[in-house]
């Protein structure tokens, strides 16, 4: 992934450097001078500023009220303080979730007693060692015997044991785990024992010496110095549940904003469907959300989770992909492409005299062989369609690159150059058509199109961002999935995480997509969208540029109210074994886990139940103060 | 609008629901990646029948896996309607007699969580809206959101621990009463739905409250004469099996009280600024009077819709509760049925759940239009 960033940030960073060529070069061309574009320039920054001392004003004005709401302040204390954690966990935990310090696996099989330690119970810094007698007898080993750790994967990967330094002997057992008496064994310094004759005679071919250690790795650095406890007391293989907390919160902010996130997304672009077209569409869509509200959502979440069983990777035929694209470019240039169809405003003298002189022989006014007519007809279809064909060609062009049909070595060789080379072609091709670039400049020819949007005293340029941002996002999908297969791969390990995610998103978007759109329905119909309409803005523009930004209060709240739902609803489909894998150090599982050792070792329940509705409460509190906010009631 | 003619609009527009819904049901069961054919068959798939197929191929024709998508489609269709909701391979035995015993378990612990849990919401509502932004509202708001974040499952096995198996918390209750069989010693059992010396009929209801009264004659299993004995009256029962379902309601109606606070809060403070509301103050009612009778009664009429609502979050919440408290109930069974991918117990219990859902969405309806005369008209 550090290779991709690196190669990603490569990208971007050239990509800058060439827009900034080509518009210093292309003003050159032009004879334009830096200077002479100074006031623009001076106008565009202005109003760049001026855009941002509003938002600061805004929210200012927001945290006015929103410091009003105690509850709410409580709300984002916890979640910086969840999100705090989750970031610092490494530094925070005293052990590596999936590590064990203390491995004490051991002892499950001899007294079937696991080390489940209670919170602050000192014993978390006990180690049982087993001492081979038997080796001793007759291999001749030392009888003095080195304290060490249970092997533990060091750094070069292999199993190895580390010294220990002993504090106190605690009691020694035989094979089959009965008591034997402590003085067999001596301590005789800090890291060996030293075993009398007595410990050699004992009928037992290995012995089992449980003693406290200095465990400077157990200690946390904001408890007192010798005071090396587990707070939360340990879980069943003995490993220190303080720590698997810590980083459980990674799991379940992460599933919670990723859940929400596409949730949201999801359910906006299917309910402002619903409410700006109306009618059949909007019928069978609120039948669809009907249906799905029908079923209580963890049955309908866990009916997913199955029906997503055998998926291990997310993948998309190619030709639903190139038909996706073509489908993204066409709803993004149908202005372009129903102009040109309709031949409504076409650039061109030269194609108005042809369509002319076309009319005239049609009419028998004009004499035109039939040939040249043919002729002409054919060259009027391909001009009107020369933008479906170029958008044809790149599918294409993407498709080809996508799929790997051109032979391997090329690829691996052209392979930086030629994303290079793409991503300046699709720059081309999307400033070309992206009409906003052009919003108020007189139509162009298309290299003067171009050097505008390249054109530093181009009040507009700053649009040209919004491009650069769609661009990076087709080149971060091409890195993310490339493959050499036929199939596109969205997600190349859908694993258990990943499963619930989808099954959470898929029950939880009809909820979004009727409160945008009662949005919607209640937004189309004031003035400014009618204003909109009447200057012939198209429907995409109306959509995401008036309607949703009016929108957008509501979405946010519930937003937030869901990320804390979803960690409920994550935990909960976890905790039923449907979510996370066993001993994954996730909330759920670990309540799940500790449910075995209810009641009578409690804290593995209690804990990790109490992160969770920290969390959740701190999403839920932070939700009904945005809640206030967005309130109109509120606003002075 | 005549009431009449009002039901049975509703009743016309649940079945494209419904139909929706089979349609869902049978698209999931398509993606789930279980064989059925295989699964009935078990080890015996090899075996060569007397017609010259296989087992397998048997199945295979008998489910009609051989047909088109939409045929199997009419077939899943025609098989529901005739009562024949195939065959669990968790349970072994027919899904619709399974989902006959389950339904009810659920319905009961459902329908008793709302009992305790709506006049708990209700109350505190009432007092949050009447004391507004004082310190008790803000309490109760705390309160609210706060229920709303509990993890279910979790605040369950807390009851647990708390209230089963801690001696001394309830020793008042206990003195006066017998000790409880399955506890320590706390106030009530932690699982199951009775006592397990109780023998109910398998004939009856099934909901346990009700078929306390009608056993004909209560009895009970007496390990030291290892005998069933009549040796208790309809009222121990009652009690016992209320005991048993108090722990599992009590945590879905504690889950359920944070919104319905909410929602009341909100209505019953929307109507204080009603014109009636301050004609009766100004006719000299006491203050009480008025919140009691004027606000409240016209507060709580939207409360109800919210009551259908509830009872598909209070089954969504059993799957997680019967887990917990060893209920067989339908939430219990869909978790079995996903955990074993047996997907024609899927099929079935989550058309059950969305039937029970839509019925009592539609009851709701039905009562608000009776309550509120309004609603008819639109």
């Amino acid at each position: 992934m550090s290779d991709f960033t690196t190669d990603f940030l490569l990208y971007f960073v050239s990509l800058i450097v060439l827009i900034f060529t080509i518009g210093i070069i292309s003003d050159g061309i032009r004879g334009k001078k830096w200077s002479d574009s100074l006031e623009d320039r001076t106008e565009g920054l202005n109003r760049f500023i001026q855009g941002w001392k509003q938002r600061i004003y805004d929210l200012r004005k927001s945290w006015k009220i929103f410091r009003r709401s105690v509850l709410a302040i409580i709300g984002l204390t916890l979640i910086i303080t969840v999100s705090t954690i989750s970031i610092f966990a490494d530094d925070i935990a005293v052990e590596h979730p999936y590590r064990n310090l203390q491995d004490t696996e051991d002892l499950w099989w001899i007294d079937n007693e696991p080390r489940r330690e209670a919170p602050f119970s000192e014993a978390c810094d006990w180690h049982e060692q087993g001492i081979d007698i038997f080796a001793i007898k007759t291999n001749g080993n030392s009888r003095y015997v080195t304290a060490v750790s249970d092997p533990v994967i060091d750094e070069n990967g292999s199993l190895t044991p580390f010294p220990l330094q002993i504090i106190r002997l605690e009691s020694i057992e035989d094979d089959l785990g009965y008591e034997l008496n402590n003085s067999l064994i001596n301590v005789h310094n800090e890291t060996t024992f030293f075993m009398t004759d007595d410990a050699l005679n004992v009928s037992s071919s290995k012995i089992w010496v449980t003693f406290e250690f200095e465990n400077e790795e157990m200690h946390h650095w904001w408890l007192p110095d010798g005071y090396d406890v587990c707070i939360m007391g340990t879980t069943n293989t003995g490993q220190d549940l303080f720590s698997k907390i810590l980083y459980g919160s990674r799991i379940s902010l992460k599933i919670g904003i990723t859940v929400a996130f596409l949730t949201v997304a999801l359910g906006t672009i299917i309910g402002s469907i619903s409410g700006y077209y109306g009618g059949i569409i909007d019928e069978v869509i609120m039948r669809m959300t009907d249906v799905f509200f029908a079923v209580p959502g963890l049955i309908l979440a866990m009916a997913f989770v199955a029906a997503l069983q055998n998926t291990t990777s997310l993948t998309m035929a190619m030709s639903s992909v190139a038909f996706l694209l073509l489908l993204f470019l066409i709803t993004s240039l149908r202005g372009v492409i129903s102009e040109l169809l309709t031949g409504e405003g076409t650039p061109s003298n030269l194609i108005s005299r042809l369509q002319m002189k076309l009319r005239e022989s049609d009419n028998g006014i004009g004499d035109m062989p039939p040939l040249i007519s043919v002729l002409f007809k054919g060259t009027l279809f391909l001009f009107r369609i020369r933008n479906i064909l170029l958008v044809f060609f790149s599918i294409l062009f993407f498709s080809i690159f996508w799929s790997g049909i051109w032979p391997s070595g090329i690829g691996m060789e052209l392979d930086k150059s030629l994303i290079l080379v793409i991503m300046i072609f699709l720059f081309l091709l999307i400033t070309v058509f992206d009409k906003n670039i052009n919003e108020g400049v007189p139509k162009k020819l298309i290299f003067d199109r171009v050097s505008e949007s390249f054109d530093f005293g181009n009040p507009y340029r700053f649009l040209a961002l919004r491009t650069i941002l769609i661009f990076i996002s087709v080149i971060l999908l091409i890195f993310v999935t490339r493959s050499s297969e036929s199939d596109f791969i969205l997600i190349k390990d859908f694993d258990r995480l990943w499963k619930i995610q989808a099954a959470l998103i898929l029950t939880g978007w009809p909820g979004y997509a009727r409160l945008i759109r009662g949005q919607v329905l209640y937004i189309r119909e004031m003035t400014f969208v009618e204003a909109a309409k009447s200057v012939g803005a198209p429907d995409g523009r109306i959509m995401f540029r008036h309607i949703l930004p009016s929108a957008w209060a509501p979405l946010l709240v519930a937003f937030t109210l869901d990320v804390g739902g979803t960690i409920l609803s994550a935990s909960g489909l976890s905790f039923i074994g449907l979510g996370a894998e066993p001993g994954t150090a996730e909330w759920g599982i670990l309540v799940s886990d500790g449910r075995r050792f209810f009641p009578n070792s409690w804290w593995l329940v209690t804990f990790p139940g109490l992160a969770i509705l920290a969390t959740t409460l701190g999403f839920n509190l932070l939700g009904d103060g945005l809640r206030d906010i967005v309130d109109p009631k509120n606003k002075r | 609008m005549k009431l009449q003619e009002f039901i049975v609009r509703r009743l016309i527009l649940l079945i494209p629901v419904i139909m929706g819904v089979s349609v869902f049901t049978f698209a999931i069961a398509q993606i789930i990646p279980a064989d059925p054919a295989a699964a009935l068959c078990g080890e015996k798939c090899g075996i060569v029948g007397s017609n010259g197929l296989t087992a397998y191929e048997s199945n295979v024709i008998r489910l009609g896996l051989d047909k088109p998508v939409y045929q199997q489609y009419v077939i899943y269709i025609t098989n529901l309607l005739d009562g024949d909701w195939g065959e669990s391979v968790t349970f072994h035995r027919p899904v619709i007699e399974k989902l006959r015993d389950a339904a009810p378990i659920t319905l009961e612990m459902s329908f008793l969580s709302l009992a305790m849990g709506f006049p708990m919401g209700i109350t505190l509502g009432i007092f949050s809206a009447v004391w507004q932004d004082e310190l008790f509202d803000q309490a109760s708001r705390f309160v609210a959101i706060a229920f709303v974040s509990l993890p279910i499952f979790w605040l369950a096995m807390m009851f647990q621990y708390i209230l089963g198996t801690q001696v001394g918390i309830c020793d008042p209750i206990t003195q006066a009463l017998p000790l409880i069989p399955d506890t320590d010693g706390g106030c009530f059992p932690i699982y199951g739905r009775h006592d397990p010396t109780y023998t109910f009929p398998d004939t009856g209801t099934g909901f346990h409250l009700i078929d306390s009264w009608i056993v004909e004659e209560p009895t009970k299993f007496n390990p030291q004469t290892n005998r069933y004995e009549v040796s208790m009256s309809h009222w121990d029962m009652f009690i016992d099996t209320l005991k048993h379902l108090f722990l599992p309601c009590f945590t879905l109606a504690v889950a359920s009280t944070g919104g319905l606070l909410r929602y009341m809060r909100a209505s019953l403070l929307e109507v204080m600024n009603e014109d009636y509301v301050r004609t009766a103050r100004a006719k000299g009612i006491s203050e009480t009077r008025v919140i009691l009778v004027h606000a409240v009664r016209n507060a709580l009429v939207p409360i109800v819709t919210i009551l259908g609502f509830s009872i598909g979050g209070a089954i969504g919440g059993a799957v997680l509760t019967e887990t917990i408290f060893a209920f067989p109930g339908m939430g219990k069974t869909a978790v079995d049925a996903i955990v074993y991918l047996d997907f024609s117990m899927i099929m079935g219990v989550t058309l059950v759940t969305a039937i029970i859902f839509l019925l009592s969405n539609l009851l709701v309806d039905i009562s608000y239009a009776i309550v509120d005369p309004r609603v008819r008209l639109e």
